[in-house]
C-alpha cells in the first residue's frame, strides 16, 4: 500500500483529471456524431429508394467489418497522405469513433423501425401524412422505445473505446497514464487508477441506463 | 500534387502480412480456447446459491467488463511487472488480457443460456439421479450451448477486432506489421488499406459462418432468425 500513497501519485493528479475531461470530451463528440450518423444511415437503410439503401449497407459493413483501432490508425496516418492536409488526434479519434459506432446505431435504428407494425404506415397514409412525416412523426417515436437497451451498451462500449485514441497520441486518460508513468516510473498506481476511474464511471451509468430502461418499459403502452 | 499509389509494397511484404495475419488469428484463437470455459466456470460461479461463490464471480464479470480492454492490458503489460517482478512479453500479455476479457463477456452469455433452460429439465434430472456435474454436461449445457451458440460466435467475432491492441505492445499482429512495413517503405496509404480489407475479408466471412450457424439452427427449432 505503500505505493499508492506515493508523492508522485499526487503530482499526476491534475494530469490525470485533465486527461479525464478529454476522454469525456471525445465520448461526448463521438456519441452525438454516431446518433446522427446512425439515425441518417439507419433511415437509408429503412426507407431508402435502391441506391440510398446500397449505400447505408456498404457503409455498416465497412465499419462493422474492420477493427476500429485500424479505423482510427487509418485516419490519423492515411488520410492526410490522400487529402493533403494534417488531421489532428482528436479529428482521427472522432472520425473513427464516430463512423465504427455510427454504423453499429444504424443498425440498431434499423431494427427498432422495423418492429413498428406496418399498420401504422397503412394508418398515417390513410390519414394523408408525407413519407416523412410518418417517419418523424409516427415511427421513429415508438422504435425509439426499442433501442434504448442496445443504445445503453453501445454508449457504454464507445465510451471504453475512448482509449483507443490514446494509441495516436490524443492525451486522454489512457495516453496521460502512460505520460506519467514515463515520467514517474508509477505504472501500478497511475494504470490502477485509471482502471478505478473507468470502472467507477461505467458501472454506475449502467446502473442508471438500467432503470432509465425499465422505467422506459413500464410506461409502455 | 497527385498522390501516385504504388501497390507493389503490399506484394513486396505479402509474406509477412500472411504472418502478421496469421499472428491476429492466433491470439484469437487463444483467447477464445481459455476465456470460454473460463467464462463457463464463472457464470456456474455466478449462478451457485452459495454467496461465498458468487460474489467473486459477480466482482469479476463487473470489473472486467466495466474496465476499456487496452487498460486491462496496459495493466498486465507495464504494472504488473513492477508489482511482482513477472515481466510479461506482449503476447503473454494480450492473450491473458483477451482471455479475461472475453471471459467476463461470455460468463454472462453462459449465464443467460442456462437461465434459460427451463426448470422442468433440472428437475428431470435430477429425478432420474444425476450428478450436478453429468447434469450439466448432459442434459444442461448442450441445449444452453445450442441456443447462445449466434451470441458466442458474435462475440468471438468482436474478439478478433479487439485483438489488434496486442500491436501496441508490440506482439507481430497484421496491425503491428502494417505499422512496421509503413515506417520502412512510407507507403502508409496503401498499407494500412491494405489491412483495413484483409481484416474486412475475414471478418465479413465469419460473419456470414456466423448467419449461416443461425439459419441451421433456426431450421432445427432451436433459435428464431431474425
Amino acid at each position: 500500500m505503500d505505493a499508492f500513497l506515493s508523492p508522485s501519485l499526487a503530482i499526476s493528479l491534475p494530469a490525470l483529471a485533465r486527461g479525464l475531461v478529454h476522454t469525456l470530451e471525445l465520448a461526448a463528440v463521438c456519441l452525438v456524431a454516431s446518433l446522427l450518423l446512425g439515425l441518417v444511415f439507419g433511415v437509408m437503410r429503412y426507407a431508402g429508394g435502391r441506391v440510398l439503401h446500397a449505400l447505408a449497407i456498404a457503409y455498416v459493413e465497412v465499419f462493422r467489418n474492420t477493427p476500429v483501432l485500424v479505423q482510427i490508425l487509418w485516419f490519423f496516418f492515411a488520410l492526410p497522405i490522400l487529402v493533403q492536409f494534417e488531421i489532428s488526434a482528436f479529428t482521427a479519434a472522432a472520425l473513427g469513433l464516430s463512423l465504427n459506432s455510427g454504423a453499429f446505431s444504424a443498425e440498431i435504428f434499423r431494427a427498432g423501425m422495423q418492429a413498428v407494425p406496418t399498420g401504422q404506415w397503412e394508418a398515417a397514409n390513410a390519414l394523408g401524412m408525407s413519407r416523412a412525416r410518418v417517419m418523424f412523426r409516427i415511427v421513429l417515436p415508438q422504435a425509439v422505445r426499442h433501442m434504448i437497451p442496445a443504445f445503453t451498451n453501445r454508449w457504454i462500449e464507445l465510451f471504453k473505446l475512448t482509449s483507443l485514441a490514446s494509441v495516436i497520441a490524443y492525451p486522454e486518460l489512457v495516453y496521460s497514464a502512460q505520460q506519467i508513468s514515463n515520467s514517474y516510473f508509477n505504472p501500478v498506481e497511475v494504470f490502477t487508477l485509471v482502471a478505478v476511474i473507468f470502472i467507477a464511471l461505467v458501472i454506475p451509468a449502467s446502473y442508471l441506463l438500467r432503470r432509465l430502461e425499465a422505467r422506459l418499459r413500464r410506461s409502455a403502452p | 500534387m497527385h498522390y501516385q499509389w504504388d501497390f507493389s509494397v503490399i506484394s513486396d511484404n505479402a509474406g509477412l502480412l500472411l504472418w502478421g495475419l496469421g499472428n491476429t488469428l492466433l491470439l484469437t484463437l487463444i483467447a477464445i480456447l481459455i476465456g470460454t470455459p473460463l467464462g463457463l466456470a464463472v457464470a456456474l460461479m455466478r449462478l451457485s446459491s452459495r454467496r461465498s461463490l458468487a460474489w467473486p464471480a459477480t466482482v469479476y464479470v463487473e470489473v472486467f467488463r466495466a474496465a476499456p480492454a487496452l487498460v486491462q492490458l496496459y495493466w498486465l503489460y507495464f504494472a504488473l511487472p513492477r508489482l511482482t517482478g513477472l515481466r510479461l512479453g506482449g503476447f503473454e500479455a494480450a492473450a491473458i488480457a483477451l482471455s479475461i476479457l472475453s471471459s467476463a463477456f461470455l460468463s454472462e452469455v453462459f449465464r443467460g443460456g442456462i437461465a434459460s433452460i427451463g426448470k422442468g429439465q433440472w428437475d428431470a434430472a435430477r429425478g432420474i439421479g444425476l450428478g450436478y456435474p453429468r447434469m450439466l454436461r448432459t442434459i444442461i449445457l448442450p441445449q444452453a450451448i445450442r441456443r447462445m451458440l449466434p451470441v458466442f460466435l458474435e462475440r468471438y467475432i468482436e474478439l478478433l477486432k479487439t485483438s489488434t491492441i496486442a500491436a501496441t505492445v508490440s506482439f507481430g499482429d497484421l496491425l503491428f506489421v502494417a505499422q512496421d512495413i509503413s515506417y520502412r517503405t512510407y507507403r502508409t496509404l496503401e498499407i494500412f488499406s491494405a489491412i483495413a480489407v484483409m481484416f474486412f475479408l475475414v471478418i465479413l466471412l465469419c460473419s456470414q459462418l456466423t448467419r449461416l450457424v443461425e439459419h441451421r439452427l433456426a431450421r432445427s427449432g432451436e433459435f428464431t432468425a431474425r
